[in-house]
């Protein structure tokens, strides 16, 4: 990934293109200090300074990769007719087209970066080229991302700065910059609301509610360098990366083969794509709310598989939250129920595993872990069950010592009143 | 006994001492399973509640008590000022009550730490915060208390030393003197009640007051139970000391009236610190109520003013209405 930055800093380079001549760096490690920023830190115009304004946190100049790395001419001289001298090799700015190439000159060349970061992968470029991006890019479509459209221009920060464009929490708000713009996407065939969409899933609430870093975001299903949408049948395969339990238990059910005939994606037929909530129960079986009764209709035997495992899924949440209430009770009571709470941990754990089996759409492999759930469920309440009887024995100790002191108070009473008469 | 329309206000200062005899019972028998370390004590406290056999009984009893003797003993304080009983001869009986009063509040401060849970941990950081104010010794005084800078397992085995073997013997030694200096001295009728105590023939001690006051123990003893049973004394989460400070931390209900005015006072008053200046009216407030005796000069003469009347009352109302707000969360 610090490959993709230092490729897309090294920015400006048709001329590079052209004459593929290492580029300019200064000493390996340490900040390039040239004439270029002295005098353009100083210049007027906002779209002068501000690249040497930015050098200060980039993280090509940070190693030793200054201004001239990607616009050539002679960094050395304070003389600006020599320091941007064609002959010296300055070429200006550039277009787009240009960009990958520049770019690559370094981050595609294993030898040139070893030094600086060894394990970063050099074929972006090589990936590029097979995206939508890199495609269209070739076909002379120059509104299509390019390195610099990502990673950013000057003072670009490493990949894993958290104020990289490209760091998780704010790489959905860069491919936005372009895919929810829907006046831009039509001319693609792309509606411009998947990021809307992705913004009300579950990946993004992991993502920003969670702060799980790890939770998807565009790239980590459609690729970055090779972003390209996952063809239909390769959505199992895309989201079993991370899901793979899940996946298992698809893969051994008849729900893979009859997918893979129909040519559907399978995962996003039940889940969705871009707005993937959270599942529920009710989707199992054919009634309504349900995602079984979409293909499957009441009456057939599939049908009666789906309702099956509705039943036994929701049979076994319910008698758990069940337990879980009078286990809830009996502990605001002041009674001890950690063994009972270990047991709803039990059965919730099962719960959990039955979910993910539903994969499997086999009821003789959930109900097992069903009944386990169900088994949990009954252990807990027996242990409230005994919780309750010990209240009920205490509120019965109480009112019989309160009828003891009552009893020996009148009695105390009507002595008093026999010696006072 | 004199008896007279005011005669029920002689039976609180027994009820104090029937809460007191509840607490030493009880403290022993929750000392057989209790730890003093913070890595134990939440946990023994637990087991204590949910183990032991009764357990939830005692440990919810014994926290009851106390909060009904400190109750029962301000209500003993007021009717004593009063009534005037503070007036000489009797000065040594009120101040060694007074002494008993904080001695009691005392017990309470130091015996809310032990079960180490949350909203103890950080009432008790607030509480010993307070020491520190005090001028010159307040550092000293601060690392006495906590046994070190801040409050941590040491602060825990130290109040529990002073809970069950300095307070206990303290509180001992001055009930003795206090019921010492009753007995020499007798029960002392307001002037304004000699005329209707003359009426009616006294109550004799033995066995007529002391069959009307185990009546007052029975009653008390029942409010114990139906309090310890119904309300269990909670337990709550173990103190983390490395977790900030949960909102709505607030003392025991006996140092509301304290903590409320504190809280309320801006940080700096004509220069000095608010909460400083604070702690000092209070202080001077306290040794004032403690030289009551002393400095209500018609009392000494017989003859008692209004004066003390009318501060008697608005502290009441103070107290009364700042402990009530804040325990109804209004301030």
């Amino acid at each position: 990934m610090r490959a993709a930055s230092l490729a897309a800093l090294l920015l400006a380079a048709s001329f590079a293109v052209a004459q593929p001549a290492p580029p300019t760096v200064g000493a390996r490690g340490k900040p390039a200090e040239d004439g270029c920023t002295r005098c353009h830190a100083v210049l007027e115009d906002e779209r002068l300074n501000a690249p040497a304004l930015a050098a200060g946190h980039d993280i090509h100049h940070a190693v030793g990769v200054g201004c001239a790395g990607c616009h050539g001419g002679d960094p050395t001289s304070d003389d600006p007719e020599v320091a941007m001298d064609p002959k010296r090799g300055f070429a200006g700015s550039f277009g787009a087209q240009a960009i990958p190439d520049l770019c690559a000159r370094c981050h595609s060349d294993p030898g040139f970066m070893l030094p600086y970061a060894p394990n970063i992968p050099t074929s972006q470029r090589e990936q590029y080229r097979t995206s939508r991006h890199g495609k269209a890019l070739e076909k002379g479509d120059l509104k299509v991302a390019v390195c610099t459209s990502c990673h950013g221009i000057h003072g670009m920060y490493p990949v894993k700065d958290p104020r990289a464009k490209v760091y998780p929490t704010r790489l959905v708000e860069t491919c936005a910059r372009c895919h929810a713009d829907k006046a831009l996407m039509s001319g693609y065939g792309i509606s411009g609301d998947e990021v809307a969409q992705y913004r009300s899933s579950v990946h993004h609430e992991a993502l920003t509610r969670k702060n799980d870093l790890s939770a998807p975001t565009c790239k980590t299903c459609h690729g970055a360098h090779g972003a390209t949408p996952p063809g239909l049948t390769s959505v199992t395969d895309v989201c079993g990366t991370c899901h793979s339990t899940q996946r298992e238990g698809f893969d051994a059910s008849p729900h893979r083969d009859a997918f893979q005939s129909m040519g559907e994606p399978a995962c996003e037929a039940c889940h969705g794509n871009h707005a993937i909530t959270h599942p529920e129960d009710r989707w199992l079986g054919v009634g309504e709310g349900s995602v079984c009764g979409r293909c499957h209709s009441e009456g057939d035997v599939q049908a009666k598989v789906a309702d099956e495992l509705r039943g036994a899924v929701t049979g076994a949440a319910a008698r758990l939250d069940g337990a879980r209430a009078r286990v809830g009770a009996a502990s605001r009571a002041g009674m001890l129920m950690d063994e009972a709470e270990v047991k709803l941990d039990e059965g919730n754990e099962a719960l959990v595993v039955a979910r993910v089996e539903i994969h499997t759409v086999s009821p003789a492999v959930v109900s097992k872990s069903t009944s386990k759930a169900l088994d949990a469920s009954a252990a807990a309440e027996k242990l409230t069950a005994e919780a309750e009887a010990e209240l009920r024995y205490r509120r019965g100790g109480l009112f019989a010592a309160l009828a003891i002191i009552a009893l020996a108070a009148a009695a105390l009473v009507a002595k008093i009143r026999q010696l006072e008469s | 006994m004199p008896r007279h329309r005011h005669s029920w206000a002689y039976y609180f200062g027994g009820a104090t001492l029937f809460f007191f005899g509840v607490q030493v019972v009880t403290g022993i028998l929750l000392l057989l399973y209790y730890r003093p370390t913070a890595e134990a004590a939440f946990e023994s406290v637990q087991f204590i509640m949910t183990r032991v056999r009764f357990g939830w009984l005692i440990r919810s009893v014994h926290s009851w008590a106390a909060n009904l003797m400190v109750l029962a003993a301000f209500v003993h304080m007021f009717s004593v000022y009063f009534m005037g009983s503070y007036a000489k001869p009797r000065e040594l009986t009120w101040w060694t009550g007074c002494l008993l009063l904080l001695l009691s509040m005392a017990f309470g401060f130091s015996g809310y730490l032990l079960p180490w849970n949350e909203v103890a941990f950080f009432a008790t950081r607030v509480g010993t915060d307070m020491v520190a104010k005090v001028p010159l010794a307040g550092g000293w005084l601060l690392q006495f208390q906590r046994g070190g800078e801040e409050v941590t397992g040491a602060t825990l085995t130290r109040f529990f030393g002073f809970h069950v073997a300095v307070l206990p013997m303290l509180t001992t030694a001055f009930i003795g003197l206090h019921l010492l200096f009753i007995q020499r001295q007798g029960m002392h009728v307001p002037p304004s009640l000699e005329a209707d105590a003359k009426r009616r023939p006294p109550i004799r001690f033995v066995p007529n007051f002391m069959l009307r006051e185990a009546v007052v123990w029975l009653a008390g003893l029942a409010v114990l139970v139906l309090l310890a049973a119904f309300f269990p004394w909670e337990l709550g989460n173990k103190a983390d000391p490395f977790a900030p400070a949960p909102s709505g931390i607030k003392p025991e209900w006996y140092f509301l009236f304290m903590f409320e005015a504190l809280k309320a006072l801006p940080g700096t008053i004509g220069g000095f610190e608010g909460e400083k200046l604070g702690l000092l009216v209070f202080a001077l407030a306290g040794i004032a109520w403690f030289l009551v005796p002393v400095l209500d000069r018609g009392s000494i003469r017989g003859k008692r003013g209004r004066a003390p009347i009318v501060v008697g009352v608005l502290v009441v109302l103070y107290i009364a209405a700042t402990t009530l707000l804040s325990l109804f969360g209004v301030l």
